[in-house]
């Protein structure tokens, strides 16, 4: 009896499953595939409200296109579900253009579905090196490489006189990319690391790895962390350790003083020196007149940074490579040669598609956070410009 | 032993498949048909419904609280993977070979757990999937780690329909499978060994005083239900051509423990009901407000195990039963 | 010479786990009760602190308290509404029903005080570090060892030297006997639940800075109490307490010696012991604490 009215329960719900409706096509429909939940929620919060911001400013209306947007959730760094929410985004919400994923393994998935149903992403939150068109023709990236932020960060290292350096990363992808070719790029011109460590994504307990870097004393410690809590958790754990109070300088890529976690930082964050392709206190007309705005439209929450800016310039694209096809169905493939190569303006400063990567030729600035006006700030001090992914 | 013809008919009558179950797979088929069908959503619905019948056998029949189911399904997920990366790419195969490999694995867990009762299992279970999942994520050079195992090949099944991304052939793919796996949780059910599992569940000491090997049976019966979970996984792999750590991770044990509660344990087909409410219900949630979507999975949990606890269909079925019963009466009553 | 600060380090993540586990082994000795829901009543008095410290400015040390009585106040309404009724079940329906709390208990916690990490803010005497034989010791860990050798010392005086105590320890030992006996069990169950959740409260709270407060946070220390309290020996306060220090020594020092694969290590340890000694490293039946 049980068995039978569960086998006819489950007859109907597998119907009832089987027709979720999806949605017709008629508009230009981009897809929006980024983390709005968990401990990156903050990524998607910041390119969608970078999003509303060049959509009331330019309009909803592109070369006859009416755009909307289709937001999916990738759930942070979960391949599985970001495949999934793809193959949906395409297949039942048929979306022309995804701008998204975040996270390297999200990429990776992705690829070969784009590939087969090509369709163009614009990566807005990986930093992985050769994941872009080496993956995909179909890839672009606004957001920057690991090379592009970590090789001119190794040789301003030497050349301000760090010859020993500890380098802190997490343990997976990205990071050892990046201690990989930070460890090539910093030896080679002559510096020395003493200690490479890696620490877990999901680690609570820092004590043991300050320790080390205690005892290995170098002269800095350069630390590549995801955007997150671990580069929070990582200050706090520094300052505990009352290692900002040493003589032990603090270097990193600018996802450890980002300002998303500058403020909970606060003064653990102070001295802390890093490269980042976006600086907001960058004093450019351009990028205080998208902050004003930001900041007038969104009370400040999320904090301005680097993922408002690549949600930006993705879109920016998006409506250029529209502009160029005017009258014409969508041509995924022209689109992505309409967009290899070409420079466009960014609150970011100066940005070049390259042809070769897919990602961005742009600007690396140097900041320091300090404390300006009782709130702490990573102010610029020094330009790379033009750096090549 | 005479053979006692009332006994004997009672268990045949068990094992005939009811007009039901074959209902529900005629739905299932007749699903493939639908217009504008999510056979992606529904192939997910059945390989969640196997993987939680892997649970059932465990839980529902036999009473073991595992919280680390996920260790199957992951084996079995990355098994088929590393086949159809390094040159084994016919899926049958793959899923034959994965699946064995998973009970060989459940096997060994049978034996470590099988003098053990109530937390210590639990512990044991989960510990076991926690050091799984640490496995995954470190050996980046045989799993991938964090990425994904990339670069899978998965050949068109009997050299002829290829996988592709609308789901359709998935979708067939799954429900053969899922059917292959409900007729042998059935038959294995019906045999003497099985009747004997069952009984095993209400007083197992009884059991063994009638000299029931029982921790014999509970090792067997781990590697049992690790077989099945081993599947799911591996099907689960070759249809996308992907694996990731979300294979092995503990939310996925969570989860699969959910679903086999809401839908009913103990009744094979209450696996695939709980799958459906709640992939269903992720799906609607995801899409309007992906964060809070867990608080209502909380909250149906903490509803179920109050007043449904048997399970949602399970529940109805007996109130229905009762309800017959109680007119049946009144009809009798009736001069 | 670092192994002295290792040690440290990895006693006062101990103290950590020894507070928010406490409670939870005392209810699954007496009252037979697996509540994983335990680990959010640690994060809510995470989050009591972080409340109690954003709009009042009360000292330190009198907050700590406060958020003990609140986090007890809640944990023994809890029990009266939802828990007590659960007693008798089965332990996959504890299971269950106490998952199920727990995702209500997260999502709550994010829809109220948001997704990100909360910051404690620590009164100037526990920041920084304190020089002694040549080595410096953070402060807040000092201050953990010595709050953590001053609750189990209350704690073992109260179960010890107090009738509230013997009460206690006669239902751990025999529940039928002692409510033969005339205790009135139900009360004794919900204060010590109640005393049980202030603890893991105060547990919670102290973490918050070392371990960070997140909605996430009970998820991501639900398996090292299960650890501490199936190791230990459930009921055994002297249990827990010696697991608890054992976790957070070798997880610090694991991850020390081998960052690698240090994290594997806790999961090894727990198959391990509970294989070799299933009812933890201190029986429950004829202890007393």
């Amino acid at each position: 009896m049980k068995r039978s009215l569960t086998a006819l329960a489950a007859a109907g719900f597998i119907a009832g499953i089987g027709m979720a409706p999806a949605i017709a096509q008629e508009e230009f429909k981009i897809g929006v595939l980024m983390s709005y939940s968990g401990i990156s929620a903050t990524i998607g919060a910041s390119v969608d409200e970078a999003l509303a911001h060049y959509m009331e400013e330019h309009g909803d209306v592109v070369a006859g296109r009416k755009i909307v947007l289709v937001r999916r959730d990738t759930t942070g760094p979960n391949p599985e579900v970001s495949r999934r929410a793809a193959i949906e985004l395409i297949t039942r919400e048929k979306v022309n253009v995804i701008i998204g994923p975040d996270y390297t393994p999200n990429v990776l998935g992705l690829a070969p579905v784009l590939n087969e149903m090509k369709t163009p992403a614009i990566i807005t939150g990986a930093a992985s090196d050769g994941i872009v068109q080496a993956q995909s023709p179909y890839y672009l990236r606004t957001f920057y490489s690991v090379s592009q932020n970590i090789k001119p960060l190794a040789k301003w290292a030497y050349d301000e006189g760090f010859k020993t350096i500890v380098h802190v990363t997490a343990d997976y992808g990205s990071g050892i990319n990046a201690e990989e070719v930070f460890k090539a790029t910093y030896e080679e011109a002559g510096g020395k690391i003493v200690e490479a460590i890696r620490v877990p994504l999901r680690s609570p307990e820092f004590s043991g790895y300050m320790q080390r870097i205690k005892d290995a004393n170098p002269d800095a410690v350069m630390v590549y962390m995801p955007l997150g809590e671990l580069p929070l958790m990582f200050l706090k754990a520094y300052s505990d350790a009352g290692l900002n109070k040493s003589d032990i300088k603090l270097i990193g890529v600018g996802d450890l003083t980002d300002e998303t976690i500058l403020d909970a930082a606060g003064d653990t964050a102070l001295g802390a020196m890093t490269a980042a392709v976006y600086s907001p206190s960058d004093p450019s007309p351009e990028n205080q007149a998208f902050i004003k705005v930001q900041d007038e439209k969104f009370g400040g929450e999320p904090r301005v940074s680097l993922s408002h800016v690549a949600g930006w310039d993705a879109i920016n694209i998006i409506y250029e490579g529209l502009k160029a096809q005017e009258g014409k169905p969508f041509d995924p493939d022209a689109f992505i040669a309409f967009a290899k190569g070409r420079e466009f303006t960014s609150p970011r400063g100066p940005i070049k598609v390259d042809p070769e990567t897919g990602d961005l030729i742009q600007n690396l600035y140097f900041r320091k956070a300090e404390k300006v006006d009782g709130e702490v700030r990573n102010i610029p001090f020094h330009v790379v410009p033009a750096v090549v992914p | 032993m005479r053979e006692d013809p009332a006994l004997a008919g009672f268990f045949r009558r068990r094992e005939r498949w009811k007009l039901a179950e074959l209902l529900f797979f005629a739905a299932c088929v007749g699903a493939y048909f639908l217009p504008d069908a999510h056979y992606v959503l529904m192939s997910q619905v059945l390989i969640w419904g196997m993987f939680a019948l892997s649970l059932d056998l465990l839980v529902g029949f036999r009473n073991i609280p595992s919280l680390g189911h996920a260790a199957f399904f992951g084996t079995g997920a990355y098994a088929a993977g590393l086949l159809g990366r390094h040159g084994v790419s016919d899926p049958v195969v793959g899923l034959l070979v994965s699946a064995l490999v998973t009970g060989l694995l459940g096997l060994v867990m049978g034996l470590v757990v099988r003098r053990l009762h109530g937390l210590a299992v639990l512990m044991v279970t989960l510990s076991f999937n926690l050091l799984l999942e640490e496995f995954v994520h470190k050996a980046r050079d045989l799993t991938g780690g964090d990425d994904g195992l990339l670069g899978i090949v998965i050949s068109p099944i009997f050299g002829l329909v290829r996988f592709d991304y609308s789901g359709r052939v998935g979708y067939v793919y799954a429900l053969v499978v899922a059917f292959a796996c409900i007729w042998l949780v059935r038959a294995v059910l019906n045999t003497p060994w099985g009747i004997r599992l069952r009984a095993g569940k209400d007083n197992d000491r009884r059991l063994a005083m009638l000299g029931a090997n029982t921790s014999a049976d509970i090792v067997w019966l781990f590697g049992f239900s690790a077989l099945i979970a081993g599947a799911a996984g591996a099907t689960m792999t070759q249809i996308s051509q992907f694996v990731s750590s979300d294979a092995v991770a503990f939310h996925r044990s969570a989860d699969v423990l959910v679903i086999l509660i809401i839908g009913g344990a103990g009744s094979i087909y209450g696996a695939f009901v709980g799958a459906a409410i709640y992939i269903g219900l992720r799906d609607y949630f995801a899409a309007i407000h992906p964060v809070y979507w867990y608080f209502w999975v909380g909250l149906l949990l903490v509803l179920v195990v109050a007043f449904f606890r048997a399970g949602i269909v399970p529940t109805l079925a007996r109130l229905a039963h009762r309800l017959r019963l109680r007119t049946a009466r009144r009809t009798e009553a009736r001069p | 010479m670092t192994l002295i600060p290792l040690l440290f380090n990895g006693l006062s993540y101990g103290v950590l786990f020894f507070c928010m586990a406490v409670g939870l082994t005392v209810t699954m000795g007496m009252m037979r009760f697996t509540n994983l829901a335990h680990v959010s009543l640690c994060m809510l008095g995470g989050y009591f602190l972080v409340q109690l410290t954003a709009v009042w400015s009360v000292p330190f040390l009198v907050m700590l308290p406060l958020v003990f009585v609140l986090t007890a106040a809640l944990s023994a309404a809890l029990e009266v509404a939802v828990l007590r009724h659960f007693y008798r079940s089965d332990q996959l329906s504890q299971v269950l029903l106490t998952i199920g709390l727990l995702y209500m208990s997260i999502t709550a916690a994010a829809w109220f005080w948001g997704p990100s990490y909360k910051a404690v803010q620590l009164p100037q005497w526990l920041v920084g570090q304190v020089e002694f034989a040549g080595m410096s010791f953070e402060r807040y860990r000092t201050f953990l060892l010595v709050a953590g050798a001053a609750i189990t010392a209350a704690i073992f005086y109260g179960l010890e030297r107090t009738s509230f105590g013997a009460t206690v320890r006669a239902c751990v030992d025999n529940q039928r006997v002692a409510a033969a006996s005339g205790l009135n069990t139900s009360l004794v169950y919900t204060l010590t639940f109640a005393i049980g959740g202030g603890l893991g409260g105060l547990g919670g709270a102290l973490s918050a800075n070392m371990i960070g407060l997140d909605p996430n946070f009970p998820l991501r220390t639900l398996v090292y109490v299960l650890i501490i309290v199936s190791v230990g020996g459930m009921g055994s306060i002297m249990g827990t307490l010696a697991a608890a220090m054992l976790v957070g020594v070798l997880d610090v020092l694991g991850k020390y010696y081998l960052p690698s694969y240090g994290g594997m290590m806790i999961y090894l340890i727990a198959i391990g012991v509970l294989i070799w000694r299933p009812e933890g490293f201190f029986r429950m039946k004829g202890q007393h604490a």
